[in-house]
């Protein structure tokens, strides 16, 4: 074995062991440790036999395991003293701010369903200002606290499943009286002009456009509750801390016409705006999965729906039409 | 600042840090230089890796007890830049108060373990 070819090997090595040192200590000494090292190794190296050298690189491991330790742990402990305290806190500080916000002021959803398109798509990224409805408290006279409208946008715990967060519109409040004649909405005995609302399908459903009706296999038992108990005179009446919910996308909602009213205490805010919306099926926006990072990593750019990013979903309070 | 430094604060030194002053006490050396020389004190007791070496240096230059003395080749081993250290004033204070130190922990030691002194063994 050609001993000048072992000594470049060895001392290439030590270039790579090099990298264990902190990037400081390197960039300063490890220039001088790297000539040190190959000045050991062609010393070990001129006696005659491996010994000398294998005993060379014995102790140069066993430095270099040392060192690295011993070099490392002070940078670190260097790095803590004046900088890193301003570190943390700005991180703690950044991590408590973080903590406020996103549990009682905004918190972010995407929309997975169509129910609402025409003001929300499949693929919204909304924040939701969970302050505005929030139960009045001890923010009430901080916060710009009122009640939930009708025609708001009302994002809320699905009553059948509060796992479950919702989007859709308040069509009726306490007291209201509800009616659907031909897929229009007749509230207090006023039809409702609604330019919110988009209807996809000519065909006519009694159930869906002329409710209240007799139970279909699509309602819940929440539906047959309210279609049992709150129905007077062919209307459905909102009782005390309940909201009518309905879809913007009329002809294809699951909303209040099937599963029923929403507790006023389900209501987790007002959708603030929409700060990204990305084209994606509703599979792929119900469970992040890593075809769908994939797919974001790879079409941001063009399944980004730019012209509705920083849109504002706005609550439309309907004209009253006469019959 | 550095210079009012009382060198008893920096005792005791660890080993390679004492030897490296040692290997400075005469001249300027560069870092295979130091090594060497801390070999032959030591009768090869203590062989300094790259890593330890450099990592004292680095602390005695924070503490002012060893200062570059610039970059040049060696004149035996080869034409590349070397970088020299030497110590200084507060280096030498300090080496010799480290070497006193030994002396008397060496002289106790063997005041101590004199034949025939109470635990020691009879002879």
């Amino acid at each position: 074995m050609n001993a000048s070819w072992l000594v470049r090997q060895l001392c290439r090595m030590y270039s790579v062991f090099l990298y264990a040192y902190p990037r400081e200590f390197r960039l300063e000494y490890g220039g001088e440790m790297r000539q040190v090292f190959r000045d050991g190794c062609r010393d070990a190296a001129q006696h005659p036999g491996s010994l000398h050298l294998m005993r060379f690189a014995a102790r140069s491991t066993a430095d270099w395991l040392a060192s690295t330790v011993r070099e490392g742990y002070s940078s670190l402990a260097e790095a803590r003293k004046p900088v890193q305290r301003g570190w943390v806190a700005e991180w703690a500080v950044a991590g408590l701010v973080y903590f406020f916000v996103s549990t009682t002021l905004v918190q972010a959803y995407v929309v997975p369903t169509g129910s609402m398109d025409g003001t929300l798509k499949i693929g919204d990224h909304i924040l939701v200002d969970r302050a505005t409805y929030a139960t009045p408290g001890w923010g009430r006279h901080l916060l710009p606290y009122r009640e939930v409208q009708r025609g708001d946008i009302v994002a809320f715990r699905y009553p059948e499943d509060v796992e479950q967060t919702y989007v859709k519109r308040v069509i009726g409040v306490p007291g209201d009286r509800i009616r659907l004649e031909n897929k229009q909405v007749i509230r207090n005995g006023s039809h409702l002009r609604e330019p919110y609302a988009q209807f996809i399908d000519s065909s006519r459903d009694v159930y869906r456009d002329d409710f209240p009706a007799r139970a279909g296999i699509f309602t819940t038992p929440r539906g047959r509750d309210m279609l049992a108990r709150h129905v007077v005179n062919g209307e459905v009446v909102v009782p005390a801390g309940m909201l009518f919910m309905m879809g913007d996308n009329r002809d294809n909602s699951a909303d209040s016409r099937y599963w029923g009213f929403v507790p006023r205490e389900n209501v987790v805010g007002r959708p603030l705006v929409v700060y990204w919306s990305y084209d994606a099926t509703t599979e792929r926006l119900q469970s992040w999965s890593l075809d769908h990072l994939m797919d974001v990593a790879t079409h941001f750019f063009t399944k980004t729906r730019w012209e509705r990013t920083f849109r504002v979903p706005r609550s439309e309070e309907a004209a009253k039409v006469e019959p | 600042m550095r210079k009012s430094l009382s060198p008893e604060k920096l005792l005791p030194l660890t080993p390679p840090v004492f030897h490296i002053l040692l290997a400075l006490a005469g001249e300027e050396r560069h870092g295979y230089g130091i090594m060497q020389d801390v070999a032959r004190q030591t009768d090869g007791a203590l062989q300094l890796g790259p890593g330890t070496l450099y990592g004292c240096l680095k602390r005695m230059l924070a503490a002012g007890l060893v200062e570059e003395s610039g970059a040049r080749p060696d004149p035996e081993l080869d034409d590349e830049r070397r970088r020299y250290y030497r110590m200084t004033a507060l280096g030498r204070r300090v080496v010799r108060a480290e070497a006193q130190r030994l002396v008397d922990a060496v002289s106790a030691a063997e005041s101590r373990l004199k034949p025939g002194f109470a635990g020691g063994k009879a002879s």
